[in-house]
């Protein structure tokens, strides 16, 4: 559990910069608000590096470990002068802390660059509740929701308390439980695309238990898991909501799901 | 791209009884082995403790192998050695006909499958009676295993059913599993009395002893072994431990992952052949160490620690994709997310393509393995070696190439970006996008959603002037 | 180059055994392998209670092995518990009896007796080596007063195993156990399947029953 001994902050104001990722950037830019305004709750000094662009997942998970490698490169030169890197995705956040050292193995000048990054690159959510002591408040929503945990951050950064920790404070919000909620949802990344029928048979599974939750609100962690779910539940013409739990954390739960206009 | 596995695939999602008989089996695996871990919380200790067994057994092989043969050797047994399964298959068969072997029975084991053992056998005209009850329905239906720990899996009740009724000579007259579980016990006895040469997988082969040790639930094995006047034992290289203490530390794991159970009903020691006094047992026991492809993995920083694999099938079980495509679609002996790792290993990396890339690397598989093997790793390797050997269809090459030439040009990205989703958002309707080009793949399924007008990145600069 | 070089080169060199003729230092390595076999109980699961014996009838009994139980307080009284468990089961008075001579010199008056089980054996009788409480498991070894298949072809396995000779874990067999016998069968509930559907049937090909006798002596 990388989370489970916060380092002291060597300041009471850290620089953080915050990755928006390229998902939220193009199609859901309430939640880089959303994160921008947490982490400013939290106390933070947020900067924005313009020149981040995408982790490198996509190329990295496809085989394409040179194509990683360099867009690693470009994420640990925009990155590095932070105090941390916070991101809205457990997904994004495992590719910096897990696997950037397996895209610059073979890379000794970037290979020290990129552990040290990987040493300050955390989960907005967990880096709220684990690094900040940060805790909603005067935070209210009235609604049922449910949690499905995504895998990179479940499993490659141990997140599972944190969010539900945060969305308890959240006034008026009912969580439920959700079978299956560790269980993936068929997006992986690519894989949805390039095995859509398998991807489909997964994601409708988990549409099924969404559903069963009984929950108004399916909240999780990662976009793209979440679109993913919310497609799926939208194509069958499921009355579920979908957010990013940061959103509802930042008091934007009132404002348009995953889908529906501004 | 439409592939073998694709076809597979579409043929396999497109079965609801198969769907059924694949929930069937795995809900319950992955209930009885939660319930198992939960009485064993020394679970997390131990797979510490199994993967260093295997770690060591593996760094110290040809030590191990070694030792097994000559004590082995002393107990009686005749060891083989196996380069590849052609080999393999050469020297069983050479066995079966220096014993006169008319029938074979056969007590399930993925390695002869592997090999191709069953169809060999056939080849040289000799009968083969599968035992294991999985087996006896595959081999009936003239089918392949779809996984390793019940190779029946695919098959619904009723189909097992239909089989037995066609093909026993005194089959079930009720539709209980029981009566069909009577119907093979009775079909199978006398085969099992009547066969020249009993044929073996291995669980573990112990270096301290030469001991071979088996594990049923049904007792097939045993019944497979002792009868015959000549038994033959067919096992991977990779099988050793170094002691019978070992071997339960193993077992405790394997069984657990496995059924969920803590020790299989009969777990059996076999060393060497008949002794002077003994009351039954095989006159003749043959070894076969079987390599095929196991020291090139060996070699292999990116596949070694794929040869600590117990076999106990938990990484299927709990395979999001295994359940929804069934063991079939795979194409080897070997489903499900070990089975990607080694059909490459085993068949070739071109004949086995899709089947790393087919996986959400989601890391449940890697959880649940009793023996920590990081399989996500593993298929992630295989995806890197594909792409270097010009494996990954040129589609999906073109298109991260785009993507990379732009996420590495900041200002061209988010220039990119801006303009991109304005071009999506021609195609929504309310805040979904249902049909959009080149977004296919996704929206046959799924609803897209429509981005909002602006990027994060051009709002924020707004954002930034206003202030 | 036979398949046995062939092989042992190929693991020797993907070690990168520097002389491929050169073996492992033994000592080295079995120091090893026995440093992996330290301190057990942090890698087995606990025993109720201190008495492996009463753990072994606890575990005999549990849905995880889904034996029945009997005790009876000598040898001298198997022949009697039998016989309970045959009349109990409306089976008649027939038995394979392991040849082992503490069963033969008891008094089988009454009983139609056989050295081996038939194939289509209703009942067969015999004396575990031990047995193990962690697992519930009966551990036999073939021999000259011990047939392999009379565990596995009869419809009813019962089975006597002295509380004295119940260990408590797999590992305490392993110290004990001596030279390998032939066949070392652990027994440890009758035959059963899931190979339908999942669901447990059974008497799939062995016995369909488990009737362990604890002697008390």
């Amino acid at each position: 559990m990388p989370h489970a001994t916060p380092a002291p902050e060597p300041r009471s104001r850290p620089r953080v910069g915050l990755f928006v990722t390229c998902l939220a950037d193009a199609i859901r830019p309430r939640l880089g608000f959303a994160a921008l305004s947490l982490l400013e709750a939290a106390g933070c000094d947020v900067e924005v590096p313009r020149a981040q662009t995408c982790c490198g997942q996509p190329a990295f998970n496809s085989g394409d470990t040179q194509g990683g490698a360099a867009l690693a490169r470009r994420t640990i030169a925009a990155f590095e002068g932070c105090d941390h890197v916070v991101v809205p995705s457990g997904s994004c956040a495992g590719m910096i802390r897990a696997h950037y050292r397996e895209a610059l193995a073979d890379d000794p000048a970037w290979l020290p660059r990129a552990e040290a990054l990987a040493a300050k690159t955390h989960e907005l959510l967990s880096f709220l509740a684990d690094y900040r002591g940060w805790r909603p408040q005067g935070v209210a929503l009235a609604a049922s929701a449910t949690y499905h945990d995504s895998c990179s951050g479940l499993r490659e950064l141990g997140i599972l308390d944190q969010p539900r920790a945060l969305l308890r404070e959240v006034d008026g919000l009912e969580l439920r439980p959700l079978t299956g909620n560790d269980v993936c949802c068929g997006f992986g990344g690519t894989f949805c695309v390039k095995y859509p029928a398998i991807s489909d048979a997964i994601v409708k599974e988990k549409a099924v238990l969404i559903e069963a939750s009984g929950a108004q609100l399916l909240l999780g962690g990662d976009l793209g898991c979440l679109m993913n779910m919310a497609g799926a539940l939208h194509r069958r013409g499921s009355a579920v909501r979908a957010f990013h739990a940061a959103e509802v954390l930042a008091g934007m739960g009132n404002g348009p799901a995953i889908g529906e206009e501004e | 791209m439409g592939t073998v596995f694709k076809r597979d695939v579409a043929r396999a999602l497109s079965d609801a009884t198969l769907k059924t008989a694949i929930d069937r089996t795995t809900v319950t695996a992955e209930r009885k082995r939660a319930a198992a871990l939960t009485d064993y919380p020394q679970f997390a200790a131990a797979r510490e403790r199994g993967t260093r067994i295997k770690d060591h057994v593996v760094a110290h092989l040809d030590h191990y192998l070694l030792e097994f043969e000559r004590n082995a050797t002393a107990s009686g047994a005749t060891v083989h050695w196996a380069a590849d399964s052609e080999e393999a298959c050469r020297i069983v068969l050479g066995i079966c006909r220096g014993a006169g072997a008319r029938r074979v029975t056969r007590s399930k084991s993925m390695l002869g499958e592997e090999i191709g053992l069953p169809h060999a056998l056939e080849a040289a005209g000799i009968e083969r009676v599968e035992t294991d009850l999985a087996e006896h329905i595959v081999q009936l239906a003239g089918e392949t295993p779809s996984h390793i720990i019940w190779p029946a899996l695919h098959k619904t009740r009723e189909q097992v059913s239909a089989l037995f009724k066609a093909s026993h000579r005194d089959p079930h007259k009720t539709e209980d599993v029981e009566a069909m579980v009577e119907s093979a016990r009775r079909e199978l006895r006398d085969r099992f009395l009547s066969a020249e040469v009993g044929i073996s997988g291995a669980n573990f082969l112990v270096a301290d002893s030469g001991a071979v040790c088996t594990v049923t639930n049904e007792g097939n094995a045993e019944l497979t072994t002792t009868p015959p006047r000549v038994h033959i034992v067919t096992a991977g290289i990779e099988k050793l431990v170094p002691s019978l203490a070992h071997a339960f530390v193993l077992l405790r794991l394997l069984v657990r992952s496995a059924t969920g159970a803590d020790l299989t009903q009969y777990t059996t020691f076999h060393c060497g052949p008949k002794r002077p006094g003994d009351l039954d047992g095989p006159q003749e026991f043959h070894i076969v160490l079987v390599d095929n492809g196991r020291s090139r993995m060996l070699a292999d920083a990116g596949l070694r620690e794929m040869l600590r694999c117990i076999r106990c099938g938990a990484c299927m079980n709990h395979c999001v994709v295994y359940r929804q495509i069934g063991g079939h679609a795979y194409g080897a002996t070997y489903p499900g997310p070990m089975g990607a790792v080694l059909t490459p290993a085993l068949q070739g990396a071109e004949k086995a393509r899709d089947l790393p890339h087919a996986c959400t690397l989601n890391g449940r598989c890697q959880e649940v393995c009793p023996v920590g093997i990081p399989l996500p790793a593993l298929l992630r390797g295989w995806r890197d070696r594909s792409w270097k050997d010009g494996l990954v269809p040129q589609s999906v090459r073109s298109g991260l190439w785009l993507w990379r030439f732009a996420a590495e040009r900041p200002r061209l990205y988010h220039l990119g970006t801006a303009a991109a989703v304005r071009a999506m958002r021609l195609f929504r309707r309310g805040g979904w996008i249902g049909r959009m080009p080149l977004a296919g793949a996704w929206t046959r399924y799924r609803d897209f959603p429509a981005p909002a007008g602006r990027t994060f990145m051009e709002q924020l600069r707004d954002r930034e002037r206003g202030r | 180059m036979s398949a046995r070089d062939a092989v042992l080169g190929a693991v020797k060199a993907a070690l990168g055994r520097s002389r491929p003729a050169d073996p492992a230092d033994p000592a080295a390595v079995a120091a090893e392998a026995l440093a992996l076999l330290a301190d057990p109980d942090a890698v087995r699961p606990a025993l109720p209670g201190t008495d492996a014996a009463v753990a072994f009838a606890a575990r005999v009994v549990s849905p995880k092995v889904g034996a029945t139980l009997d005790r009876v307080e000598a040898l001298a009284d198997l022949p009697g518990a039998v016989r309970r468990y045959l009349d109990g089961q409306g089976l008649p008075h027939l038995l394979a009896l392991q040849p082992d001579p503490a069963l033969q010199g008891l008094d089988w008056a009454g009983f139609e007796l056989r050295d081996a089980a038939l194939p289509d054996e209703a009942a067969a009788f015999g004396l575990a080596r031990w047995g193990i409480a962690e697992t519930g498991s009966l551990v036999f070894h073939s021999g000259p007063d011990t047939a392999v298949l009379g565990h596995f072809l009869p419809l009813h396995h019962i089975a006597a195993v002295r509380a004295s000779t119940i260990l408590p874990h797999l590992e305490d067999y392993a110290a004990v156990c001596g030279a390998a016998p032939r066949n070392a069968n652990l027994i440890t509930g009758a035959s059963g399947t899931t190979d339908i559907e999942g669901s447990y049937v059974r008497g799939a090909h062995g016995p369909r029953f488990l009737h362990v006798l604890l002697v008390a002596d």
